[in-house]
């Protein structure tokens, strides 16, 4: 197999502007916000591979980002080196992932999706009431943080995900995967283990999620133990997806950054009426372009072709008159 | 020849004076043309409510400081205007980051200003503590918070401690035959809830009272049938809670319809919003709430805001963290005129040495940067929040509540 160039050359120099943005970015806030697009773009990713590529649609994303935030935190705090912490994090939310996913992803139909947003419901109320005060992060952490590791670990941290999810949807197991989006029952009657290849997609995509989550624990000098269990972290993976195109690669990249971008000029430009209008953006991007963000092209190409060809049909018309 | 050069000594000397006023003056640093000073508040979203409340506190503060010239500033020998750059959280504790983040490294205040409720300014405290700017914040009641050992926040407004204190001097101020014997902890569970939870029972032991039922919920929780139940089958004739302003609305409903009419309910958190009135109408009355500022205080300064409130908004009910908004900008514009100087250290230094009568009466701080103020509990009595306890004055008695239908 032979790579062409611009297959290589493009992305290696996306990855060494996105090493060397730091340098660049005056400020704190750049990067946070940039911080905040990187763990959107994982957690939509780790969604897309679910979602968008198998069509397992998991509405308890939270579960799996919290379960990894808790770990993650209570390992870090309790002394634990972090990117061991951090391991154990995401761990935690594979496990939790097999538990589920196990018997949930045998049905079919909504069931998942029902299942998994009870599961959220259940671990936001079991750590509202199990931990109700805050975590801090303790003195000696807060006196030397910097947010340069953080930016590093958010971009380590989406690259493995954006490349891993890349691997698998052009390998065999993405066809997979794909299979069982189109049709299960076509997918099974052609020996795909349908089973199998949900868990599997489940197990990376909760994987990815957790170590979103843990990266949130070490982001946050402090918070509420809730907060990485709100419902929250179930939809705007989901919205981000579908605004940017769901089922592929440089949707939830696309879709994050529109998300986290726009949101944020709107915010800070149009004051309290930016939720309205960030919403009927969004509202207009899903009736016109279903496809997302990505999906633009494709429509304006065959709006132009259906001009076009409307045009020439009157002209030819015009003709035979 | 001697006098040619004393006149000479003299002209030296006396053109050495002319130029002393330039000289200093140009020494001296030139002065901003405003004291930047940055909040995140919860404008949108379901703390929205409370954070229009504190934005317009610290918005007439601002005018009402600027109308008289800005605050003093030592360094540069004139006084500044203030101006307050306020952005909108969404009441979302991520976004309270980020815009705090931006208004230290873009916008380069001098100083933060708190958003609504505990879980935004957890969140802000701590980038403050981070970025070591100055933090004066008013809705957050939970003490823990304050044990961490940071420097730059402050937080001049009633604890849990003080509240639980309140709630007992409002039980005290009963006659002794209408004072409740069994009182009904709903406890939120929240780190604020438990910890008010803990000085029920201790104040409670030292006071007389006994807490005789405890049942816990969470922040989401919406039926509230089987704690209201137990507190009535167990003949509790007072309750008290911390719930969240939704919640607030619900209890009451629910207490309600289940025909639960305790003498003495106490919701710290919820009935204190202006809208609360309105909301609720008749059913409000008698409920007893935090009484952190009302517009009848009779604090310097406070008819000022409450006029030019009124004027301004055309509104009759002002929301309580008006007035806890106001008082936390003259808290910090104290602290910058002390300093004398815009070096976050040096604010931050003046604020623990805070000695202050506010629209919501004397400001000091604790060792923990915990603001000592007034302790004061309200009561809606036909409309209006009535102040029934305070170390100041009151404007009205407790009144233990009649049944539902006598409201």
């Amino acid at each position: 197999m032979s790579l062409k160039p611009k297959k290589v050359v493009v992305p290696a120099l996306i990855m060494a502007v996105l090493f060397a943005l730091p340098v660049f970015l005056k400020g704190d806030y750049y990067l946070t916000m940039v911080c905040s697009l990187f763990l959107y773009v994982t957690i939509s990713q780790g969604w897309n591979l679910l979602g968008g590529y198998t069509g397992q649609i998991n509405v308890g994303q939270s579960a799996f980002f919290g379960i990894s935030a808790l770990v993650t935190r209570l390992l870090w705090a309790g002394g634990i080196p972090f990117i061991p912490a951090l391991l154990c994090g995401a761990l935690a939310s594979v496990v939790l992932s097999l538990v589920i996913g196990i018997p949930a992803l045998r049905l079919r139909g909504h069931y998942f999706a029902i299942g998994t947003l009870a599961v959220a419901w259940i671990a936001f109320l079991a750590v509202e009431n199990l931990f109700p005060g805050v975590t801090f992060l303790p003195g000696k952490y807060v006196a030397t943080y910097s947010l340069l590791p953080r930016y590093y670990l958010f971009l380590v941290i989406m690259l493995s995900t954006i490349i891993v999810v890349s691997l698998v949807v052009h390998s065999r197991m993405g066809l997979a995967m794909e299979s069982i989006r189109e049709d299960e029952d076509a997918a099974q009657a052609s020996g795909v283990n349908i089973t199998k290849y949900k868990v599997i997609a489940f197990v990376i995509s909760s994987f990815f999620v957790g170590l979103a989550g843990g990266a949130y624990a070490y982001f946050h000098v402090s918070y509420y133990w809730y907060l990485p269990f709100i419902l929250m972290w179930c939809f705007e993976p989901i919205l981000i997806t579908f605004i940017g195109g769901v089922g592929t690669i440089w949707g939830p990249i696309i879709g994050a950054f529109c998300y986290v971008a726009l949101k944020e000029v709107f915010a800070l430009t149009l004051g309290e009426v930016n939720v309205l209008i960030f919403g009927a953006v969004f509202i207009f991007i899903i009736l016109f372009f279903p496809k997302g963000i990505i999906g633009v092209p494709e429509k304006l190409r065959e709006y132009l072709f259906r001009k076009e060809k409307g045009s020439r049909a009157a002209r030819q018309k015009n003709m035979n008159v | 020849m001697r006098k040619g050069k004393f006149g000479i000594v003299a002209g030296i000397v006396c053109f050495s004076l002319c130029l002393m006023p330039f000289v200093v003056g140009q020494s001296r640093a030139e002065a901003p043309a405003s004291i930047k000073v940055g909040a995140s508040i919860a404008l949108t979203g379901k703390f929205a409510g409370g954070g229009v409340d504190v934005a317009d506190g610290y918005k007439i503060a601002m005018k009402h400081i600027n109308e008289d010239g800005g605050i003093y500033v030592k360094e540069y020998d004139k006084k500044i205007p203030i101006e307050i750059i306020i952005y909108d959280d969404e009441s979302d504790p991520n976004k309270t980051v980020a815009r705090l983040e931006k208004l230290h490294s873009i916008d380069k205040v001098a100083a933060y200003l708190g958003g609504f409720s505990s879980a935004m300014n957890t969140a802000g405290l701590a980038i403050a503590e981070k970025n070591k700017v100055p933090w004066v914040g008013v809705t957050i009641a939970a003490e823990g918070v304050f044990s961490q050992g940071f420097k730059y926040t402050f937080a001049p407004c009633m604890f849990s401690f003080m509240e639980v204190t309140a709630f007992f001097d409002a039980l005290d101020s009963l006659p002794k035959d209408q004072r409740p014997k069994k009182i009904a902890n709903f406890e939120l569970q929240s780190d604020w809830g438990i910890e008010c939870g803990k000085y029920l029972k201790k104040f409670g032991a030292e006071r007389g009272y006994e807490i005789a039922l405890t049942e816990k919920y969470a922040g989401g929780t919406s039926d509230f049938s089987s704690l209201i139940m137990a507190a009535k089958t167990g003949g509790c004739d007072a309750v008290f809670s911390v719930p969240t302003p939704p919640q607030s609305m619900t209890l009451i409903k629910q207490m309600k319809e289940l025909a639960y009419a305790p003498p003495v309910t106490c919701f710290i958190r919820g009935p204190d919003l202006s809208s609360y009135w309105e909301v609720m109408g008749k059913d409000a009355n008698y409920i007893l709430t935090c009484g952190e500022w009302t517009a009848d205080m009779k604090y310097p300064g406070n008819e000022k805001l409450v006029t030019d409130f009124r004027a301004e908004k055309n509104k009759e009910i002002i929301g309580m963290q008006v007035g806890c908004g106001y008082g936390a900008v003259q808290v910090l514009a104290d602290a910058i005129e002390r300093a004398g100087t815009l070096k976050r250290d040096a604010i931050r230094d003046a604020l623990t040495k805070t000695d202050l009568m506010t629209v919501r009466g004397r400001v000091t701080f604790d060792e923990r940067n915990i603001g000592l103020v007034p302790y004061s509990l309200c009561q809606w009595q036909n409309g209006k929040l009535e102040v029934v306890t305070n170390p100041d004055y009151t404007t009205a008695k407790v009144l233990p509540a009649p049944p539902w239908d006598q409201r």
